[in-house]
């Protein structure tokens, strides 16, 4: 088989390389002429993009190729089946790890054929590959249409969905296109053929893969079902592939680009690969399902990493993850708790209790009380008070006015706060000073010296603080009363 | 709705029931529940019991079926509704003249929370009469 194998790969190669150097290709055919056809092989190789018939001779090659190997790896498998447990696994696992190189093959096989088909078909119906775009049925369509001008009598019935058909029809009804030769038309034909072939046995391949995947794989089994596992071992590319494989990625494996024909996108679903094939996605209400989507991806990764080591032969690690998997979708769908009332506090609470600090302070300053009323609320011993309306009626001045200068006013003593407000206004401060009034002028007449020059401050500085003026002040003395 | 509140079935349950609430208010409906007056209030109680619970508790007796206390708080209205603090009886001031009881149908639910709140903070301050938060005088025109 690993012969096979390689001579396989050793085409692709060779063709890989003709598509790459046309001109090259043209220089080694003339140089292979001069030595005048040694290597009938790499004649043929030349001659692929030359001739047709030759490009069939290499496909069908090819073609035998791929069907011997799937014929041997098919009596192999019944072999070992049919031997029973004997060195099982690892024989069978290698046969499985060859099958998923060979479905590899396979689909990069039928993406050669269906590029051929595509040039081909070209001339005829242009617009098709990209209302098409799988290959498969991309060949089913070009082998049911065939030289067909009115698509209208082509039944595409089971081939396409109705909105692809439709678009395909009205598109076919004004295309440029021409209808192909006999000689092109029949080539189109047996390589649309050939392709169904390929994809018949990529099925035949799965199909064996999938009989052999509880063995290969029972935790993933467990979780995603032995279909779906076979075609993501498929597409990754083998189980160590599958198990290097981020979430995100196993999530999107086997997702077919979306063909929308036009329509808005916006109400098409997301885009899903095989894991939308599982039991447990399809039981999931829609409105989960993305989440769905990658809780299975999740775990479906790890169930394929605990294969991948052969931790787990019997399957139980799988089958508790699939558990794990259905009760956290069985959560999501549980109603949210029913919102209770909210009882009344108890109402026993009193008010809050004021301690000192620097509002209540401030507080205190602001309504203290003022010197003007310190004085009127004093008596001074000996001597009469004077009043608002006179001999005592009326409300009592106190010592208000009693030291001397016979007025009632009082400078404002100098507080914390008030030098902070005199600030804003020493500005506008102007005049005389605010201790004397307007009436007051700066002569005063003596009966001794006539006119004499007397000093206003004077008599404000002894009012200067309302303190001074009290039993401590220095105009103040001690009362005689005289005896009469 | 006489159905979703607790009933006290003996005279010892009632005086257990006073007796365990050291916290609560503990608030005692005397009446029946087959009378019209008393399942009018059963529906206030019923609706307010669940809003109330931090700082009282409801319970229904049967007047018929416990006759203990109905010489002892003359309890011959349809229903009646009285409230206790740690084993004391809480009077309250309801404009009604009868300072012990509540012997109507109260309908307002709003009502009934503002007159337990008054209660309860009269009976945490150790008061054994508070006046009720609105004057119910205009029951009675006579």
């Amino acid at each position: 088989m690993a012969s096979l194998a390689d001579s396989f790969l050793a085409d692709l190669d060779e063709l890989s390389d003709n598509e790459a150097y046309p001109e090259e290709e043209n220089a080694e055919a003339v140089g292979m002429d001069e030595d005048g056809g040694e290597d009938m092989l790499d004649l043929e190789s030349l001659n692929y993009d030359d001739l047709d018939s030759v490009s069939k001779l290499q496909k069908t090659q090819c073609y035998n190729d791929i069907m011997q190997k799937v014929e041997d790896a098919l009596q192999k498998g019944t072999d070992f089946s049919n031997q029973g447990s004997i060195l099982e696994e690892d024989p069978e696992y290698q046969l499985i790890v060859d099958f998923n190189a060979l479905s590899v093959d396979i689909e990069n096989e039928i993406i050669i054929i269906h590029n051929f088909i595509r040039d081909k078909y070209r001339l005829k119906f242009p617009e098709l590959e990209s209302l098409v775009h799988h290959p498969i049925d991309y060949a089913r369509v070009v082998q049911k249409i065939g030289n067909e001008i009115d698509l209208t009598l082509v039944d595409l019935e089971g081939l396409l969905p109705s909105a692809i058909i439709m678009v395909v029809s009205v598109t076919a009804s004004t295309t440029n296109g021409k209808p192909l030769s006999e000689e092109n038309l029949a080539k189109t034909i047996e390589a649309c053929e050939r392709a169904l072939t390929l994809d018949a046995a990529k099925k035949k391949v799965l199909d064996f893969v999938e009989s052999r995947m509880g063995r290969i794989a029972p935790n993933l089994s467990a979780i995603v079902g032995s279909a779906v596992a076979s075609k993501l071992m498929g597409t990754a590319g083998g189980l160590g592939a599958l198990a290097k494989m981020p979430a995100c990625n196993v999530q999107l494996l086997g997702a077919k680009k979306k063909n929308l024909a036009g329509f808005s996108s916006a109400t098409s679903q997301f885009r899903v690969g095989y894991l939308e094939q599982t039991e447990v996605f399809q039981s999931t209400p829609p409105a989960l399902r993305t989440s769905a989507c990658r809780l299975i991806a999740a775990k479906s990764t790890l169930a394929a990493r605990i294969n991948s080591i052969r931790g787990d032969p019997t399957g139980k690690a799988g089958r508790n993850l699939l558990e794990e998997i259905r009760k956290k979708i069985e959560k999501w769908q549980e109603p949210p708790p029913a919102k209770l009332p909210k009882p009344l506090p108890v109402p026993d609470s009193e008010p809050k209790k004021k301690r000192g600090g620097r509002r209540l302070r401030k507080m205190k300053e602001r309504y203290a009380q003022t010197d003007m009323m310190k004085l009127a609320n004093r008596m001074q011993f000996g001597v009469p008070e004077e009043s608002s309306l006179g001999d005592g009626l009326g409300e009592g001045y106190g010592m208000l006015g009693q030291a001397g200068s016979g007025k009632l006013r009082v400078s404002a003593a100098q507080s914390k706060l008030a030098a902070k407000v005199a600030k804003k206004f020493k500005e506008k401060s102007y005049g005389s000073s605010g201790a004397t009034s307007g009436l007051t002028s700066s002569l005063a007449f003596t009966p001794v010296q006539g006119i004499e020059l007397s000093n206003p401050q004077s008599h404000g500085n002894l009012l200067g603080s309302g303190t001074q003026s009290t039993y401590f002040s220095e105009t103040g003395t001690f009362s005689k009363i005289k005896r009469n | 709705m006489s159905y979703l509140l607790p009933h006290l079935h003996s005279g010892w349950a009632v005086d257990q029931a006073i007796l365990a609430e050291e916290e609560r208010l503990v608030i005692i409906r005397f009446g029946h529940d087959w009378d019209e007056t008393c399942m009018q209030m059963d529906e206030v109680l019923a609706a307010v019991a669940e809003t109330i619970k931090n700082f009282a508790v409801i319970y229904l007796v049967d007047i018929t079926e416990v006759p203990d206390f109905n010489t002892m708080y003359e309890l011959y209205d349809p229903s009646t509704v009285m409230f206790f603090f740690r084993n004391k009886h809480i009077m309250i001031d309801l404009g009604t003249g009868n300072n012990n009881k509540i012997n109507w149908a109260l309908k307002d639910k709003q009502e009934f929370i503002d007159i337990v709140e008054t209660v309860y903070r009269g009976a945490r301050k150790g008061r054994g009469l508070v006046i009720a938060p609105k004057d119910y005088s205009t029951k009675y025109r006579y």
